[in-house]
């Protein structure tokens, strides 16, 4: 039983990726790194859909942070999915970093972001 | 056999050396000179296994006939040729595997007409087989084997001296002839059976898991016994699935053989899967049911399917047309309740109502198929109540396996094969004593031991939540500090006083100072989620003991 899966969707705009099960340091490189790698160079950005996540830990954190630098490096921005009540709620607040970058409630909040901003190249 | 073309056939000369003989009359009683005729009716040489059988049959007729070679020639179908089974003073044929075209040369055409043929002089005769003639055999007698209309080979005997084969020669040979067929063709299929059965077994047995993986929460023990003769399509597994769960199937798939156990293997991997896919049991085996309407071979399989919460000790079960499965519990076994639900495969929309209960520590769960309780002209429900008889004094799941095997697999052994499952919810300690591998993939696996044991503790949700994590990080602390090359590892250790629960892990590393983000904001969760934190480091080690006062559920 693998600990954590990732499901890509690639929408008009952006990309999906719905994590989960749980995210510890065994495994947060491999799925930070399988989002990236992921991402087209003409997405605005990146979705990552943590509602679905048991267990995030301090190196899930980290990554996500890793996310967000690498995404900036090229122009594109990453936008969380946490639900406020949920398990990677719960590892934010205690690690005293609710707001780890731009966070929407549902996937349809984090898409109407991108949406709204210009395409690029406009 | 062939004595009712005694009448239509005269001799002729085929040319090329080679006379179709009358078939001879059977001989009805051993003659004064050839005493040794009925030893071919001998009832003793069907106890012999083909090649001893063969073996002696040949040594008969070399003596009754007093000839130098013997040979046995069998039709391959495929290939429409004649090989060399069985010889005697022409062991060569046999050796180089020499085969002969039906229709051509002296056992090619014994085949292809289905008569007896003479050659009275090998050297002037059309002869196939290079052998016969290295042998330099003056003179060949041969008949067809016939079993049943079919032409299963050839059977010919030679000559080194040139000499004449009469009629009672060839009563002798055909009455050899006689013997040895059926008895070829009986080996032949037991063979082919028995190849069918090594194949099905062989199948069958890398379908079901090699070895079960380690699972934290539970302990688990199987058992198959195959059938005495056929081989059935009994199977089971055992799987994790997500958020500490772990699934256990047991199915029966109607019929045998290779065909079954094929399907088994299908039914086991389609189950695996929707499992995964987060089903519960009852849907489960609804959708297993959608996946064998959906095969074009008719099929039919009952199952039955429970998933064990680790965490929670909750156990939901469902069953499709299969027998109930029996809860073993301080020296009691009860029979669960099920709802009838039709077997998968059996009718369009089956539904499977699923059932719960709680399988407190140490409870075992038994799931079997019909073989280990079905007795002819006894009731299942007498069977059923010798198995839970039987189980009840069961204190691990080995124990209950091989229990239920002891008291009702006969000595004689099963008409029926058999499949076990136990599956016992694990003892949670009072107190843990972990000494665990400093690799991160210990921490996913200390978090299932953790919640379940908070949980026994009688923790509540957001308590377990955030001691896991709390504990996970000093976990991830104690693993990053291990950089000795040698395999190292850390201690785990958690009471409860009053209310209190206080967990420790020690390593014997160096501590490390947080670096960067992310191991700072490790101890910021610890803090964060805990009543009360030491870290003591010393040139020994790092020891993390961390305290919090649970509210209870």
């Amino acid at each position: 039983m693998s600990l954590a899966d990732v499901q890509i969707t690639l929408v008009p705009n952006a990309l999906i990726a719905h994590v989960t099960g749980e995210v510890d340091m065994s495994n947060a490189e491999d799925v930070g790194a399988t989002v990236i790698r992921a991402t087209p160079n003409e997405a605005q950005g990146v979705v990552l859909d943590l509602s679905g996540v048991d267990y995030l830990d301090s190196a899930g954190i980290y990554v996500i942070y890793g996310m967000r630098a690498s995404l900036q490096a090229r122009g594109q921005a990453l936008i969380l999915v946490i639900p406020p009540v949920s398990p990677v709620y719960d590892s934010l607040r205690l690690a005293g970093a609710e707001r780890p970058g731009e966070v929407a409630e549902e996937v349809g909040d984090a898409l109407a972001i991108f949406d709204s901003a210009p395409p690029p190249g406009t | 056999m062939a004595d009712t073309r005694a009448e239509t056939q005269r001799p002729r000369n085929l040319g090329s050396g080679q006379v179709v003989l009358l078939p001879a009359e059977p001989i009805a009683e051993p003659t004064e000179d050839r005493p040794s005729s009925y030893r071919f009716t001998d009832p003793g040489l069907s106890e012999l296994p083909i090649d001893a059988l063969l073996e002696e049959l040949l040594n008969r007729i070399q003596e009754a006939l007093e000839v130098d070679t013997v040979a046995i020639l069998l039709h391959d179908t495929e290939s429409k040729q004649l090989v060399a089974r069985a010889a005697k003073g022409l062991e060569e044929e046999v050796e180089r595997g020499v085969r002969i075209p039906l229709g051509r040369g002296f056992a090619g055409r014994i085949a292809a007409e289905r008569v007896p043929i003479f050659i009275a002089d090998v050297d002037h005769a059309d002869v196939l087989n290079p052998i016969l003639r290295e042998k330099r055999i003056a003179s060949l007698l041969g008949v067809p084997l016939i079993v049943e209309g079919e032409l299963i080979g050839v059977l010919h005997v030679g000559s080194l001296q040139a000499r004449e084969f009469g009629q009672a020669d060839l009563a002798v040979l055909q009455m050899a002839a006689a013997r040895a067929g059926p008895a070829i063709e009986h080996a032949r299929l037991s063979a082919a059976l028995q190849h069918e059965h090594d194949v099905s077994m062989l199948l069958q047995r890398s379908l079901l898991p090699k070895r079960l993986a380690d699972m934290v929460g539970v302990k688990v023990a199987t058992r198959y016994l195959p059938a005495r003769e056929e081989v059935g399509g009994d199977w089971y597994d055992v799987f994790e699935l997500p958020r500490g769960q772990v699934g256990v199937v047991i199915g029966d798939v109607v019929g045998h053989g290779i065909s079954a156990a094929a399907l088994m293997g299908r039914l086991r991997t389609a189950l695996h899967s929707y499992a995964i896919e987060g089903h519960g049991p009852g849907r489960t085996l609804e959708l297993v049911d959608r996946f064998v309407q959906s095969l074009s071979e008719s099929a039919m399989a009952t199952a039955a399917y429970a998933v064990f919460d680790t965490y929670t000790s909750a156990l939901h079960y469902a069953t499709a047309g299969h027998l109930p499965p029996v809860v073993i519990s301080g020296g009691e076994a009860r029979v669960l309740e099920v709802t009838p639900a039709p077997p998968l495969g059996a009718f369009p929309y089956g539904r499977c109502p699923e059932h719960e209960l709680s399988l407190e520590s140490g409870e075992i769960l038994l799931l079997y198929t019909d073989g280990l309780v079905e007795r002819r002209g006894v009731p299942l429900s007498t069977g059923i109540e010798a198995l839970a008889k039987a189980v009840r004094d069961a204190t691990t799941p080995e124990d209950a396996c091989a229990s239920a095997i002891a008291d009702l697999v006969p000595v004689v052994g099963l008409n029926d094969d058999v499949a076990i499952v136990s599956l016992q919810s694990a003892i949670v300690p009072n107190e843990l004593h972990l000494t665990l591998p400093a690799e991160p993939r210990t921490l996913s696996h200390v978090r299932r031991v953790l919640r379940r044991w908070l949980n026994e503790r009688g923790a509540d949700d957001g308590d377990i939540a955030e001691m896991t994590i709390a504990v996970s990080e000093a976990c991830a602390n104690a693993i990053e500090h291990a950089y000795a090359p040698s395999p190292a590892t850390f201690e785990l250790h958690g009471w409860a006083n009053n209310g209190n629960i206080t967990v420790t892990v020690r390593d014997d590393g160096h501590w490390r100072p947080p670096r960067g983000h992310n191991r700072g904001r490790g101890l910021s969760i610890i803090v964060a989620a805990m009543d009360d934190v030491q870290i003591d480091r010393t040139a020994d080690g790092t020891e993390v003991v961390m305290r919090r006062h649970i509210t209870g559920k």
